[in-house]
């Protein structure tokens, strides 16, 4: 089994994952693509309340997916696409388990019809 | 987001007829890959059975007898498409296997990522090993 899911064997992508697994970080992630925005207008947009709002916010800079900057009174968020991308990664899963198909295969036609 | 695709090529020291029977017949399908009554027919609807997964509804979408079979799979779930194309060489086959169209934002794709680093590899792991012993 551990052969089986080699990348995942990291404590880093849990995070990642985690972090987007829940859709209101959804939508901020998605708006932020748009361009920075201040921490009210991502609160105003998600409905919540402003605690919950932030802790949303905060599970996201922990798992690196925005970056906090101070601008006088206010709290801009800017997207961090690089660890968006290791999302990517699940495809590799799927990846793994064809090719260990297509060896199988290799089995089946060598056994059908030894070369 | 990166590469959304899975995109592999394989040289099998067998003719093109022997490989494609492997993957257009169900009985030999379930011996490398998993039940399911596929056939190659435009429009044919099957099911494949994923174990873990359930049964994985899918269509084939394009067929160029004894060369390529492209069909969708698991309709409403993954939603991803499947080609399977066949290359004559020297001696074999290549297959050019093709998964495309992963997106994140199907049942299949938001269960991945909420259930990864538990369930879901060990489901994946299940499904090896049924397949081990199918095989």
């Amino acid at each position: 089994m551990r052969r089986i899911f080699p990348t995942y064997a990291g404590l880093v992508l849990p995070d990642v994952f985690a972090a987007v697994s829940n859709p209101a970080r959804r939508v901020i992630l998605d708006e932020l693509r748009q361009g920075p925005r201040t921490a009210g207008e991502l609160t105003g947009l998600l409905d919540l309340s402003r605690p919950a709002a932030s802790e949303h916010l905060a599970v996201l800079r922990e798992a690196g997916l925005v970056r906090e900057e101070r601008q006088g009174r206010n709290r801009v968020y800017h997207l961090q696409p690089a660890r968006l991308a290791e999302i990517g990664g699940w495809v590799k899963h799927y990846e793994h388990y064809w090719n260990q198909r297509l060896d199988a295969l290799a089995d089946l036609l060598d056994k059908e019809k030894p070369s | 987001m990166t590469e959304n695709a899975i995109r592999l090529e394989r040289r099998y020291p067998h003719p093109v007829a022997a490989v494609w029977a492997a993957l257009t017949t169900p009985e030999l399908l379930a011996r490398w890959w998993a039940q399911g009554n596929i056939a190659p027919v435009v429009g044919h609807r099957f099911s494949m059975d994923m174990d873990a997964w359930g049964q994985q509804q899918c269509e084939v979408l394009t067929v160029d007898p004894g060369t390529s079979i492209s069909f969708l799979f698991s309709e409403g779930q993954l939603d991803t498409t499947i080609t399977w194309r066949l290359e004559p060489v020297d001696g074999g086959t290549i297959l050019h296997f093709e998964h495309v169209g992963f997106q994140l934002d199907t049942p299949m794709g938001r269960h991945a990522i909420e259930g990864m680093g538990n369930g879901w590899p060990s489901l994946l792991a299940r499904i090896d090993s049924l397949l081990a012993e199918v095989g």
